[in-house]
């Protein structure tokens, strides 16, 4: 007769051994995946709206105290950006897994639009190396994440 | 009106973070240095440009407004390294008992 002790032990090794089964089969049985895997076309377009916005504070640098540099003049360009940050935003919420860079696509759309209302009240000399740092820094950081995603071992 | 000691502020910010975030503080560390580092010198910069009458109230919110979310950008990147990281140690972990399960099932299940 097989005592309750034992039963239980046999109960906990089977059910035990269910478990790690069903974990290694919702593991999608070779490895897991916890995050997106990397975008070419993201880390390209990233890479294209931090060419595009620093040639633009370039040119802003360049022509402040002109006619040149007011928003009215410049209004172009953020409607151009604007669309070219939905269109990564689109590209990036159609990949599963991807919510850290859509997040972080959307705070740049945000400080696209910040950056737009500071032009609307006036820009000065000043306010550009901060304006510079910020775009690059964000860049930087979406890049890092998606080179990250590259490099992981299959 | 006394100066603010941009200095001391980043120091409390890192206190603050690093009370939150406890055990993750070390791998987090050299990101919150940066992040908030580069929240002092858009204070600073805020700070230097009113006394001068070049920064109105609007302005000076929108400024620290970008550096705040390119601060969050840079701590969703550390989010998304650590994520990358638990992911291959899982899959390096899988791999080591592969062989070993996939023989004693007879089957293929890893």
């Amino acid at each position: 007769m097989i005592g309750q002790g034992s039963r239980l032990k046999r109960y906990i090794f089977a059910s035990g051994t269910l478990t790690l089964i069903l974990i290694l089969t919702l593991a999608g049985c070779a490895s897991i995946r916890l995050i997106s895997e990397y975008d070419r076309e993201t880390d390209v377009a990233v890479t294209a709206f931090q060419k595009k916005m620093e040639r633009f504070l370039i040119s802003l640098e360049r022509n402040i105290g002109k006619e040149k540099a007011e928003y009215k003049n410049n209004a172009g360009f953020y409607d151009g950006i604007k669309v070219d940050l939905s269109a990564i935003r689109v590209r990036v919420a159609a990949i599963p897994k991807n919510e850290i860079t859509i997040q972080q696509i959307d705070l740049l759309i945000e400080n696209v639009n910040n950056l737009e209302r500071i032009h609307k009240l006036g820009m000065t000399h000043e306010d550009i190396p901060p304006l510079r740092t910020a775009f690059n820094e964000s860049c930087t950081a979406i890049l890092k994440l998606e080179l990250a995603k590259k490099r992981r071992r299959h | 009106m006394a100066g603010i000691d941009v200095s001391e502020l980043v120091t409390n910010m890192l206190n603050a973070a690093k009370d939150v975030l406890g055990r993750k503080w070390p791998e987090a560390k050299d990101y919150a240095e940066t992040a908030f580092a580069q929240i002092g010198e858009a204070i600073s910069f805020i700070e230097t440009q009113r006394a001068l009458g070049k920064m109105p109230d609007e302005k000076a919110r929108l400024h620290l407004e970008i550096q705040k979310n390119t601060s969050k950008t840079v701590m969703l990147t550390l989010e998304g390294l650590g994520i990358v990281a638990v992911e291959a140690a899982i899959n390096a972990a899988l791999k080591v008992i592969k062989d070993t399960v996939n023989t004693a099932l007879g089957f293929v299940l890893i």
